[in-house]
């Protein structure tokens, strides 16, 4: 810009010089070792003109001219206008030619045309092959007392070369920030400018690119053969710019941490308008709207400085979740529970934001999730969940058909809250179908700490479930009984579900009561989840039967403390079994029991059936039990009481035949036990002949 | 004279007595032996645990476990293998673990090649050099990446539960971040003090 008027004004100032000489010959010579003009000077001016026919020829020459910055020095300049028309107001320059060497700019042979109406203070410029950056840019120029407008176009221009010729210009700031990126690519480039007398008005420009390459130092933002269309259009109003842009992106693939997008697969379009105010360091998007093809279309609008946002509103109106997921979501939930889902249905989000309060909305539409890893999934999601920190109460409602969590299926509900303050609460009761149970919730809350975890809450309780679906949904053999339970508090703080209360499992006749139940990264890479479990008064026939172990009838008690399941495998607790003191019951154990005990306790099976004991079913016993204490990978084993070299697991009493099984085997490995214990529910027991 | 030595064996009896039941320090050659074979078995072959550590690493080593003093003088009294205790890294959970950094592996290995993920003091991955990866392909390796720390700090934190000792996390980390490193590749990187290192 300021090139060209810097020219403007000295070819005018060369025509203005040539109008204060007069002339009497053909030719006329004239040279000025030192000649200045206001900002102008220049060594060894010669000057020659001469009259032709067509007009006149001018040449003119010198060794330096010192021009206003920024373009400073430039040498051996020649001028030269082989058809100068001088009419009564108006000066015609027709083909003009002006040569010279610059620092920055090279060695320049320009072509141009002038017309000048010096009265009227009109004058029209063209500009060809002016050499910059390596490319040839062509300029259309006129000046009035009115306006002013210059059109710059380029042949293509390399992207480096025109950084590389940019930069001198730049201050450090932003020099340095250039030497952090690296490009490549070749632009064409059209740009119109026009103002009133200093000032500049409009700009407009339009820049193009079939395949823009450029990476930041570090490879975080990144493009690669981008197709790029763009164009700004810029005007001043009321001591502001107001912009228009239109970005279209059509080809190629990009990469901005994290994000990856591939424009051969859906093109990008962003059409926004607004105004800054450069005084104030204010900017304003009024309208933008992102068009992510097929993808996602975000309208959004922005006030604010670059720092802080006054106003910010975004609408997705509805996306396809699954496409918007893998490309816009997805990238920010690695290392999450969320980081690898199967989606399908719409999702819709209204976000507002004023100054520090914001509200945010989403709405789902027929949404299906699905965990990768099985480890949870829910069924036609719809209705819309509302989170702010606006203290006035937003009301949302979801409902689903269904869904799991790990093996456990839940059912059809309805979830109706409020949120307000950044946390969610329950509007009404909630209850959750599980299996043919259900878990009531009566209050819930959930809210974010100040470092930004999620807290959540609830109180409730679970309805029965009958242990006969639950084992069946967990692959469990079959058993029979009612699992329910008062939850006084249920709450998660730093990725663990902390279980106050207990849960109550109505099993073999007996009760099995869950504590101090807890589960520390449900979703992460190992879950942990540890209880303290007691048992009373289970009824051994029904347990025996269920694992097909050989029958015993009689009491047992039992706990097991201390348990630690490490990804839903045993790894550590204390757990006894033993029959109640006391216990009235009959108390009889079979042929098979007492084999598969044996095994157990790491004796040999079958010893009964090859003994005069073969001909007796079954046996009276006085009590048995049986300890395991695991610790890394090990059992170690204990009966109910010591016996010689060993310890009783089963002692016989009542009417004979007596019987006892002793076990030997102190440690025994974990592994091996479970093997063995999946044997006998396999086996099909002693024969007896 | 007399009077000193009782007191001297006094307070050293003292100090066994009082020391033995509180102090199992943590067992650094066993967990620098257990990181080895976990190490060669999610790398494979061509990751032969290096020879044992060089008397240099070795002090570094002990240097790095915070020893109280009164276990420094009970190291005095009692040969260390007595007071150390076994690491057991057999677990069905630890098993898990170990199958998915062995699978993943496979694709993680020609990123760790190029350079374009490197191992970190801490015992965990990172992305080094993003350039090294193809766009396409950015978001997968940053998955992996994420993946594999998950694994990585659920192994520490499961080995120090397993044994009983949650509270040795840190130095099974600390031990396995060194393995990890002496058990690399030639080519691979690897950060100390905070800069990147080629092996």
């Amino acid at each position: 810009m300021k090139n060209t008027s810097t020219w403007l004004v000295f070819c005018a100032a060369m025509l203005v010089l040539w109008q204060c000489v007069t002339f009497a010959s053909d030719q006329f010579k004239f040279t000025v070792d030192h000649w200045a003009f206001d900002d102008l000077s220049a060594q060894n001016l010669a000057v020659n003109i001469q009259l032709t026919r067509q007009g006149l020829i001018v040449n003119a020459s010198a060794d330096s001219i010192v021009l206003a910055q920024p373009i400073g020095l430039v040498k051996k300049v020649t001028l030269q206008c082989t058809e100068l028309v001088l009419l009564s107001a108006q000066t015609n320059c027709v083909a003009g030619k002006l040569e010279f060497t610059h620092k920055e700019l090279g060695s320049q042979a320009i072509e141009f045309s002038l017309k000048a109406m010096t009265e009227q203070e009109d004058y029209q410029l063209s500009v060809s092959n002016l050499k910059f950056a390596d490319a040839n840019f062509t300029i259309i120029a006129n000046y009035n007392t009115q306006k002013w407008q210059a059109v710059v176009t380029s042949s293509k221009v390399s992207l480096v070369k025109l950084v590389q010729n940019i930069t001198p210009y730049l201050d450090k700031d932003k020099q340095s920030q250039l030497t952090a990126w690296t490009f490549d690519s070749e632009l064409t480039l059209q740009a119109s400018l026009s103002g009133h007398q200093q000032k500049l008005e409009h700009v407009n420009i339009e820049l193009q690119t079939s395949a823009l390459n450029m990476s930041d130092n570090q490879g975080k933002y990144v493009t690669e053969n981008v197709a790029l269309s763009l164009l700004l259009d810029l005007a001043v109003q009321n001591k502001s710019w107001q912009w228009q842009t239109d970005i279209s992106l059509k080809s190629g693939q990009a990469y901005a941490e994290p994000v990856f997008v591939d424009f051969t697969d859906a093109e990008l379009s962003i059409v926004a308008a607004g105004n800054w105010q450069n005084a104030q360091q204010h900017l304003v998007i009024s309208n933008a709207q992102v068009n992510h093809n097929n993808i996602v279309k975000v309208q959004g609008a922005y006030s604010g400085s670059l720092q802080k946002v006054e106003v910010l509103d975004i609408t997705i109106k509805q996306a396809d979740l699954a496409k918007l997921y893998s490309v816009w979501l997805q990238p920010f939930a690695l290392g999450t529970a969320a980081d690898k889902l199967e989606m399908a249905g719409q999702i819709g989000l209204f976000y507002k934001q004023q100054a520090d309060n914001f509200q945010l909305s989403v709405n789902l539409d027929e949404v299906f999730i699905d965990d990768e890893k099985s480890r949870f999934g829910i069924y036609d999601l719809n209705g819309d969940v509302a989170w702010s920190n606006y203290q006035s109460v937003t009301q949302s409602k979801l409902a689903w058909l269904g869904g799991y969590v790990y093996a456990v299926p839940f059912g059809k509900s309805t979830l109706q809250i409020e949120s307000h303050s950044s946390s969610l609460s329950l509007l009404e009761p909630w209850s959750l179908p599980i299996l043919d149970g259900a878990l009531l919730v009566n209050e819930f809350t959930l809210h974010n700490t100040v470092d930004d975890k999620t807290q959540w809450t609830f109180d409730g309780l679970v309805t029965p479930i009958s242990m006969e679906s639950l084992s069946a949904a967990v692959g469990w053999p079959l058993l029979h009984g009612k699992l329910s339970g008062v939850i006084p508090k249920v709450s998660y703080v730093d990725q663990q579900v902390q279980v106050d209360g207990a849960l109550m499992v109505k099993l073999f006749e007996g009760t099995t009561v869950i504590s101090d139940l807890r589960l520390a990264k449900p979703f992460g890479s190992l879950p942990q989840l540890y209880a303290n479990i007691d048992l009373t008064g289970l009824d051994l026939e029904i347990l025996t039967q269920t694992f097909d172990f050989g029958k015993i009838t009689g009491k047992l008690d039992g706990s097991v403390r201390d348990l630690r399941l490490s990804n839903w495998q045993p790894v550590q607790f204390d757990a006894h079994f033993a029959t109640p003191e006391g216990d009235k019951s009959r108390r009889r154990i079979s042929q098979k029991a007492i084999d598969n005990l044996s095994q157990i306790g790491g004796g040999v099976g079958g010893i009964l059936s090859r003994s005069f004991l073969r001909f007796f079913e079954d046996f009276s016993y006085q009590k048995l039990g049986l300890s395991c204490i695991l610790r890394s990978e090990t059992c170690e084993m204990s009966g109910i009481g010591e016996a010689k070299q060993g310890y009783y697991i089963v002692k016989g009493g009542g009417l004979p035949p007596r019987i006892n099984v002793v076990g030997y085997t102190r440690e025994v490995d974990w592994p091996d036990l479970i093997e063995r214990l999946k044997a006998v529910s396999q086996s099909s027991g002693p024969i007896i002949e | 004279m007399t009077l000193f030595k009782l007191l001297s064996s006094s307070v050293a009896g003292l100090m066994l007595v009082s020391c033995v039941t509180i102090n199992i320090y943590f067992p650094a050659a066993a967990a620098e032996k257990a990181a080895d074979r976990i190490i060669g078995d999610v790398w494979g072959e061509e990751t032969k645990p290096s020879v044992a550590p060089t008397p240099a690493e070795q002090t570094n080593n002990s240097s790095s476990i915070k020893m109280p003093i009164a276990v420094s003088v009970l190291n005095w009294l009692i040969s260390p293998a007595a007071a150390e205790a076994n690491l057991n890294v057999n677990s069905a959970a630890i098993a898990d673990i170990q199958n998915r950094m062995k699978a993943r592996h496979e694709s993680l290995k020609a990123y760790f090649d190029n350079g374009a993920i490197g191992l970190t003091e801490n015992g965990l991955i990172t992305v080094r050099d993003a350039k090294a990866v193809s766009l396409k392909d950015r978001n997968t390796v940053n998955g992996l990446v994420a993946d594999e720390n998950k694994d990585r700090s659920a192994l520490y934190a499961e080995i120090a539960r397993a044994n009983g000792h949650p509270e040795w996390q840190s130095d099974i980390q600390a031990t396995f971040a060194r393995r990890w490193i002496s058990n690399a590749v030639a080519g691979w990187w690897y950060q100390t003090s905070g800069n990147w290192q080629q092996k």
